[in-house]
């Protein structure tokens, strides 16, 4: 009942919160001394053909009147049409969305399925060798700028061990598509080899997004545990004679992961973020790579439909966590 | 004490699908017989044939449509395609165009109706190639009397209309009108989908990767020409340059763009399974000068700007010498081109000079630049070093496309100076000249400001002639004046090199199609 109570609280902060996205977003877009309808117009195009398409995608009325008519249009459904690819913004973000989403599902399993243990360990070897060791894991994840680390990725498992392939979603074309998420699409078709392909596709770009995730993940779960594990329960428990193995994985850990799982609410925010630059750098044909042409080419419809999207999903992300909170903790839960 | 209970094991799990992915060494589907891959630096987000008119994506319109004449080989030769043969009236107003016997890839005839209907769909849109035909061709005027005949008549007199009838892309008239919606023209539907009569035909679209098209058998010009023609093609968007490289070195593609970076081009080089092949292009790279404002609307400014750039430190040093010295606006391997203008050179003294005939005071000059482009910003940081030397105080403003085109477009917002290429559109001086410096082209195409009667009277005959000799005469004599009058800082004309994997034979270049016109291609 408490869940239900919090899912609708923030549901009801969900639309003064996207209006609030939308407004900011329209008018950081709309105030860059952008021409988009001279750009897709090409350089060879006469005024009157410009004059043309800026009565015909509406950009030639005041701004208060295309925001208006912008907010219109999505509360009924209609996120408007893309200056460029000429189609439904809602088509062409729904067509991609799924290959973003995947990729940042994959790295967020791989980041808390790596990091949580890892980040465990540096706390229960506190200032040993492994602790340093994984300190300088923990500041390279930070530090290094995501497309670097995709090249040398590229460079070093598909060009010089050519383990990996360099780049793509999948040889070809990929499984028929019934949700978009290809591993998914694969399973239900139960087509093996096509799912293994995929996988294999997904790790380079996958681990280069999980890499600085996984460091944050790393180093709250080490402060977590740290925190936790000098608590006067854990004295106890061990005093009972429980096992540390036990009193760490089963009592430490389960109070240590609240931080971490608050952060990887953030993290995936911050992983669709990312997501731009390596799917870039990979050729992924998600939402990242999407949101960079449009905003190269000014496409102000393509720039809100898409900020829009990432706005839901985070605040999606973020209401799990809580949930979860809740799950883990049934204190949160009051 | 042991934390991890190492038996049942995670690691193990993570080594176990480790080896089983990376067992094997990689191998892509590119390398399939048959199939050829290319990596495009755009993305094709349409590929309605008369939506668009870029170089970036000439592909899908070249190879899935058919015009009554296309351009092949460089330098560009206009030979006839969907159409033998072409009749012009004495008065150049009236093209008579008889097609040949050719089929859609839905196995319709191409017939004089559907020719009609793709201009007639043009100039209803006024998308992509729509401003070559605005104002020559009147919609409702072009005619097919018969099946095989198709008859174009001009407002007025037009020398670049052939040159401009291959972007006249002929769709099929009845699957187009059979998908149209609310009077649309059928663009939603023929932005994803084919109706055209090209060489290869569309099996995949999807706007996030690419495109797949597969051989037509039935295509009118046939396959005997070509020893073993591809079965297919890929055209698939990878922004990043370092990925195309990488892909094309990995043998996940076939080819790529031939403008890449020298070091790039270096680097494909170095590699025994690629071939860059090297073809002088027509895109030349220029500083508009905005000739209407002060000071630049004083030539001695304008000379002493000329004068201000170091050309040869440019070419030599920063291009590696990858491009051709081009002291004209218009690139030197097209007709037209004088053989006899020097141009400017880097001379400070000169610049000096002429800077000191200069009336009134010189306020801060920007320097425009394309963000992203970094040859133009090199361009604008020479510039700025050689005019700093002479006094001239400037600052540099980089900004991308979209905002450059619009605000070239406004005589307020214009840079006073910006670095940029001109590219081809269709093979005729008035791409250039007529484009860039006629009178009426200002604020459209022509965005210096730049009016000079007699060039313009000279730009206008040679646009309206009939008479070869007298087109080539005004374009040389208005290159020069153009020279003369500093209207611009001409750098050079670009060179394509175009890299492919050494599988691939028969790549014919044309400055239009760049290389990738697929039905002369085969793979080993």
């Amino acid at each position: 009942m408490r869940a239900l109570v919090l899912t609708v609280n923030r549901l009801i902060w969900f639309v003064p919160t996207i209006l609030g996205l939308l407004i900011i977003t329209f008018t950081i877009s709309h105030i860059i001394p952008a021409d988009p309808i001279a750009f897709i117009a090409g350089d060879n195009a006469s005024a009157e053909q410009i004059a043309a398409l800026k009565e015909k995608f509406g950009v030639d009325k005041p701004l208060p009147v295309q925001l208006w008519n912008y907010i219109v249009g999505v509360v009924q459904g209609d996120f408007g049409v893309s200056l460029y690819t000429h189609r439904p913004i809602a088509n062409d973000l729904l067509s991609r969305l799924p290959a973003t989403l995947e990729l940042a599902f994959v790295a967020i399993i791989l980041s808390a399925a790596i990091g949580i243990p890892l980040g465990v360990l540096a706390a229960v070897n506190r200032n040993s060798m492994l602790d340093h060791v994984l300190r300088i894991v923990t500041v390279s994840g930070l530090a290094i700028a995501a497309f670097w680390l995709a090249i040398l990725f590229q460079l070093l498992f598909a060009m010089e061990w050519s383990v990996t392939p360099l780049q793509g979603r999948v040889d070809g074309w990929g499984p028929d598509v019934h949700t978009g998420f290809f591993l998914i699409d694969s399973l239900i078709m139960a087509d093996w080899e096509i799912f293994g392909d995929v996988a294999h596709h997904m790790i380079l770009p996958a681990l280069t997004l999980a890499f600085p995730a996984m460091a944050t993940v790393m180093r709250f779960t080490r402060a977590g545990v740290l925190d936790a594990i000098n608590s006067n329960y854990v004295d106890y428990q061990q005093a009972m004679g429980i096992p540390r193995r036990v009193v760490i994985w089963r009592y430490v850990l389960r109070n240590a992961l609240i931080g971490t799982v608050t952060q990887l609410g953030l993290i995936f925010g911050i992983l669709i973020a990312n997501a731009v630059v390596v799917e870039a750098v990979f050729d992924w044909p998600g939402l990242g790579l999407y949101a960079v042409n449009s905003i190269l080419q000014s496409d102000y419809s393509a720039i809100m439909g898409f900020t829009l999207i990432m706005g839901m999903v985070f605040i999606i992300a973020n209401l799990l966590v809580d949930i979860t909170h809740g799950a883990i903790d049934p204190r949160e839960a009051h | 004490m042991k934390l991890f209970d190492t038996s049942p094991g995670l690691g193990r799990l993570a080594a176990a699908a480790l080896i089983a992915l990376g067992v094997a060494t990689f191998q892509s589907d590119a390398q399939a017989d048959g199939k050829f891959v290319f990596a495009n630096a755009s993305a094709y987000d349409t590929l309605d044939p008369h939506a668009v008119f870029d170089v970036g994506r000439v592909a899908s319109r070249i190879n899935l449509y058919d015009g009554l004449m296309r351009w092949q080989d460089n330098p560009p030769k206009l030979v006839p395609w969907l159409a033998d043969d072409v009749q012009v009236s004495d008065d150049g107003l009236t093209y008579s165009f008889t097609l040949r016997d050719a089929t859609f890839h839905d196995g319709s005839p191409v017939e004089a109706s559907d020719v009609v209907y793709s201009i007639e769909r043009i100039l209803a849109m006024k998308k992509g190639a729509y401003s070559l035909f605005e104002g020559v061709i009147e919609p409702g005027s072009t005619k097919a009397p018969d099946a095989k005949t198709v008859v174009f008549t001009l407002t007025k007199p037009s020398a670049i209309f052939l040159a401009t009838v291959p972007e006249i892309h002929v769709v099929n008239e009845e699957l187009v009108r059979a998908n149209e919606k609310d009077g649309d023209w059928g663009t939603t539907w023929l932005s994803e989908n084919d109706a055209g009569s090209g060489s290869f035909m569309l099996k995949r679209y999807d706007p996030a990767i690419g495109w797949q098209a597969d051989r037509f058998d039935d295509h009118f010009y046939g396959w005997d020409m070509v020893e073993n023609p591809l079965d297919s093609i890929e055209f698939r968007t990878v922004v990043e340059i370092n990925s195309r490289v990488l892909g094309l070195m990995n043998g996940d593609f076939h080819g790529t763009d031939g403008y890449l970076p020298q070091d790039q081009v270096k680097r494909l080089r170095d590699d025994d399974n690629i071939d860059v092949q090297e073809e002088e292009s027509m895109r030349i790279f220029y500083a508009i000068i905005h000739n209407g404002r002060a000071p630049m609307d004083d030539v001695n400014f304008r000379k002493a700007l000329s004068y201000s750039f170091d050309y040869d430190g440019f070419i030599d040093n920063i291009l590696s010498g990858s491009v051709a010295r081009d002291p004209v606006p218009l690139p030197n391997n097209m007709w037209g081109a004088p053989t006899d203008v020097e141009g400017y050179s880097y001379d400070l003294d000169k610049a000096a000079e002429h800077l000191a005939m200069v009336e009134g005071e010189i306020p801060e000059i920007t320097l425009g630049a394309l963000a992203g482009y970094g040859q133009t910003e090199q361009a604008a940081a020479l510039l700025q070093n050689g005019l700093n030397k002479i006094g001239v105080k400037t600052k540099i403003v980089a900004e991308p496309w979209p905002v450059a085109s619009g605000k070239m477009r406004d005589e307020q917002q214009m840079y006073d100076l910006l670095f940029l290429w001109k590219s081809t559109y269709y093979a005729d001086p008035n791409n250039w000249l007529g484009e860039m410096y006629s009178c009426d082209q200002i604020g459209a195409r022509n965005n210096s400001w730049y009016c000079d009667e007699e060039v313009d009277a000279l730009l206008n005959e040679a646009r309206t002639s009939t008479d070869q000799d007298v087109r080539r005469a005004n374009y040389e004599k208005a290159n020069k004046m153009l020279v003369d009058d500093a209207a611009g800082i001409f750098v050079y004309n670009t060179k394509w090199f175009g890299p492919f994997s050494t599988r691939v034979k028969g790549v014919r270049f044309s400055p239009i199609g760049n290389g990738q016109e697929m039905r002369w291609v085969s793979i080993d």
